[in-house]
């Protein structure tokens, strides 16, 4: 039984780990500009 | 011809800059040039000039912006100084790496972040070791010139309303996601038993993880449900919100009473209408950044006459900012320049484009005295203007106004969803009320009624509703961006569908709006050699009608020319082959002696009848020959016009130009509906009463004078190579400034339109199922969810067929 109470514990932990890193993306401005990574990316060699 | 190194301009054999680079030699076009390849080439980013393509041949830019405006863009942050800049001159990817990189290196800098769509960028740097002012000066550089960015205040309001629906989405998207999980196991022990223990945390834990998805993502649906409430006017907000909270409440109840639980339902119609409202939101701004590139920065510098520049010393001059210009300054004009301000000549002669404030398509001769006009170009003369008129009383500040005003006046388009949804409401709301009346009646329990009275409003709301629109605008629009049409918004489209008359504007919509060689007289010549030699006499000069002579021949058959001289408002002379010729109006050719016969007279009479613009051609002894020029309908102009006219709209020219010219290019059109010699304002008039009489019109447009009318349209639609101010108030945008995408755009509004409305029948069929069983009290969580899931995949399913539109 306890590792269904296990496994509820590790999918919210694991949901809200996900979360918190997109607010942090959103904060961040990484969703500003969705065009200039591909070309950045190229540049960098 | 051999071009700059770096600009790739042509090179003007007399002022070229020769250096030895590499034991190879390389030639530039002016001092900036060779300073910026020297640079890039010291610091080891030659590689540059390698990876460049795409690279639109153009000048440096010099404008230096006030170090004062330029600082108020630096904000704190996190211990550092950040500054927003909008740069100028950024031609193509290439660009954006070379500022990212050069200014990267620098001490003191820790962040470079240039934005290719919209020319902004980001620097982050230590106040201690780097200053603004030298960040702007190494950016200049690189020939590329900072500007203080102007963020708008809607532009700032749309970015943090973007910003903040990403939020609430993507949190709705997590808990919905984690309420599904919990929700799939109550499935599952709905069918093979569950204990009543995990029966009662999984339902506990729902409702936990539910509850921020209707309070935070959910808050903006209540906020408007309140307006809504408020102001008598149930839109598509009241229902989301009812939909989602009743099913919320309900679930609630149901925690305590015991019961079947909804909380999956109430999570996912928030998060798939956030959804929907996201991409639509994503669509809109996506195309005001790329109709923002095409507005070029306007002329914010001015040349200013220092002193009065009398007795004896030449006159200097300083360069301004056009906004410290003043009435009763003397500004100079360079050939091919903007005209900053309103003003009279005072001095020289030249000709200017004034088609985009008057729609005429000739150039308008310019001496002493005339009265000149913000915005206009100037054309081949250096011209000393006198301002009478600046910033707010400028032709062009009124034209604007007139445009602001017009958007004032217009009402947004009313949405079809919302307009289904206005009806929709009261009739739930009113099952919902009669469902509850008629349980009480017949005797069943208070508690029980209220139960089934509710469960029709959670069923009521479709997810599929909120999908049903954006999900086909956003597919719709990037259907219209991959054929080159930008459309600023999904009730574009919807506007579009509509349309039942399509007025066009002449020069530079119908026409190039640039003149094109017409024909060529030869007077004891073939026409073929007059061409040849007109055209290399006139390869030094920046007149547009010498260029459109250019473009009548190819480049190799040209001559070389010396003595080159241009006398402005009269023509040009100079050597070719050993002759000397002249071309210009026949008082030039009196002026240098050379006899015009009568016949020759005649014919540019005839000419200039037909309102095209004739030059002669001559060497000191006789007249050579006579070319001419107009603006010319663009290729597929007819074609359009024909097609439009078969799927059955009324097609209609207006322009400010004269008769004969307007009724000459409309009819090799096709259009018989022409009204010239409009202002405009009566353009904007024009279409108010096409408008009023019921017709739903679209306007086509590329100048300022058209701004106020393409306002006013229902759908006003401006030519890329437009005016910036056309661009700013037109709804969609043709990129490659080709008619033919003008029935394209109206196919793909027709088709979105189609497609909104079985998605909305579609969405709307769930109901017509899921009520009847809420109000008989037989309606099961997963039979709902299920229908749900049906209606949601089939809107998404019948939105993907538009990308083929």
């Amino acid at each position: 039984m306890w590792t269904t109470w296990l496994l509820i514990l590790i999918s919210i932990v694991l949901g809200a780990g996900a979360w918190l890193l997109f607010v942090w993306a959103v904060r961040s401005d990484q969703y500003d500009d969705v065009e200039g990574a591909k070309h950045r990316m190229l540049d960098d060699e | 011809m051999a071009t700059c190194e770096h600009c790739l301009l042509p090179l003007d054999a007399n002022t070229a800059i020769r250096e030895e680079v590499g034991g190879r030699e390389a030639f530039f076009c002016c001092p900036g040039c060779r300073s910026i390849y020297a640079l890039l080439h010291a610091q080891g980013l030659a590689e540059f000039y390698r990876r460049r393509t795409g690279w639109v041949p153009g000048p440096p830019e010099l404008f230096a912006a006030d170090p004062d405006a330029l600082s108020d863009c630096v904000v704190e942050r996190e211990g550092e100084h950040e500054a927003t800049l909008a740069i100028s001159g950024i031609r193509c990817a290439s660009c954006v790496w070379v500022i990212e990189r050069y200014l990267g290196r620098k001490p003191g800098v820790s962040l470079v972040r240039v934005n290719h769509a919209t020319g902004r960028a980001k620097i982050r740097f230590r106040p201690g070791s780097a200053g603004i002012a030298e960040i702007a000066s190494w950016i200049r550089e690189l020939g590329y010139a900072p500007h203080p960015c102007e963020t708008g205040e809607l532009e700032e309001s749309l970015r943090r309303e973007k910003r903040d629906l990403l939020l609430r989405f993507g949190t709705a998207a997590f808990l919905s996601m984690q309420v599904m999980t919990f929700t799939t196991a109550l499935y599952a022990g709905y069918f093979q038993g569950i204990e009543p223990k995990f029966l009662a945390w999984f339902q506990w834990l729902s409702f936990a993880l539910t509850t921020p998805v209707i309070f935070y993502s959910g808050y903006p649906f209540l906020r408007n449900t309140l307006a809504g409430i408020r102001n008598r006017a149930p839109g598509m907000d009241t229902l989301v919100f009812l939909g989602s909270f009743s099913a919320y409440a309900y679930s609630a109840a149901m925690l305590v009473v015991g019961g079947e639980v909804y909380f999956d339902t109430a999570g996912m119609i928030i998060t798939l209408i956030l959804l929907g409202r996201y991409l639509e939101a994503a669509a809109r701004s996506r195309a005001k950044e790329s109709i923002g590139r095409l507005v070029r920065l306007a002329p914010r510098e001015a040349r200013r006459r220092m002193g009065s520049g009398f007795g004896g010393h030449a006159p200097r001059t300083e360069t301004v900012p056009v906004s410290s210009l003043r009435a009763n300054d003397i500004i100079e004009i360079v050939p091919g320049e903007k005209i900053p301000a309103d003003g009279i000549v005072i001095e020289g002669a030249s000709e200017a484009d004034e088609s985009t404030l008057t729609g005429e398509a000739g150039p308008v001769a310019k001496g002493e005295g005339s009265a000149v006009c913000t915005g206009t170009v100037n054309g081949s003369g250096r011209l000393v203007v006198r301002v009478t008129q600046t910033g707010k009383e400028t032709v062009l500040s009124r034209i604007v106004r007139a445009v602001e005003e017009a958007q004032a006046r217009k009402a947004p388009v009313q949405r079809h969803a919302d307009r289904v949804v206005g009806w929709f409401v009261p009739a739930v709301i009113a099952v919902a009320a009669l469902t509850l009346g008629a349980r009480l009646q017949w005797g069943d329990p208070p508690l029980r009624a209220i139960l089934v009275a509710i469960s029709v409003l959670v069923v009521a709301c479709p997810c599929a509703l909120g999908l049903a629109t954006p999900l086909a605008v956003f597919i719709g629009s990037n259907a219209a961006r991959a054929q080159g049409i930008l459309v600023r918004g999904g009730d574009v489209l919807e506007a579009g569908a509509s349309v039942t008359e399509v007025f066009l504007d002449k020069t530079g919509t119908l026409t190039y709006g640039r003149p094109c060689l017409a024909h060529v007289d030869g007077f004891g010549l073939a026409p073929r050699e007059v061409l040849r030699l007109a055209a290399s006499l006139e390869a030094p000069s920046e007149h547009p009608i010498a260029k459109a002579i250019g473009r009548g021949v190819a480049p190799g058959e040209l001559l070389d020319v010396s003595a080159f001289k241009a006398h402005a408002g009269l023509g040009v002379e100079g050597i070719v082959g050993g002759r000397r010729l002249f071309l210009g109006h026949a008082k030039f050719l009196s002026l240098n002696g050379v006899p015009v016969t009568g016949a020759q007279e005649e014919r540019f009479r005839e000419i200039s009848e037909a309102r095209r613009t004739a030059v002669f051609l001559a060497d000191e002894k006789q007249v050579l020959g006579l070319l001419s020029s107009v603006d010319e309908l663009r290729g597929e102009a007819e074609e359009s016009v024909r097609l439009l006219k078969k799927e059955g709209y009324r097609v209609r020219m207006v322009t400010g130009d004269s008769g004969p010219v307007a009724s000459r290019i409309g009819k090799e059109a096709g259009i018989d509906l022409v009204q010239s010699r409009v202002t405009p304002v009566e353009k904007a008039e024009i279409i108010g009463k096409a408008r009023n009489a019921g017709g739903r019109v679209m306007m086509i447009g590329d100048g300022v004078n058209d701004a106020p009318a393409l306002t006013e349209a229902r759908v006003g639609m401006a030519m890329g190579r437009g005016t910036d101010i056309a661009l700013e108030s037109a709804d969609a945008v043709l990129m490659t400034n080709d008619l033919r995408l003008i029935p394209r755009f109206l196919s793909i509004s027709r088709k979105t339109m189609r497609v909104i409305r079985q998605n909305l029948a579609w969405a709307f069929s769930y109901n017509l199922v899921a009520i009847p069983l809420a109000v008989s009290g037989n309606l099961h969580p997963i039979l709902s969810a299920a229908l749900m899931a049906a209606s949601s995949l089939m809107v998404v399913g019948n939105s993907m067929r538009l990308r083929k539109a």
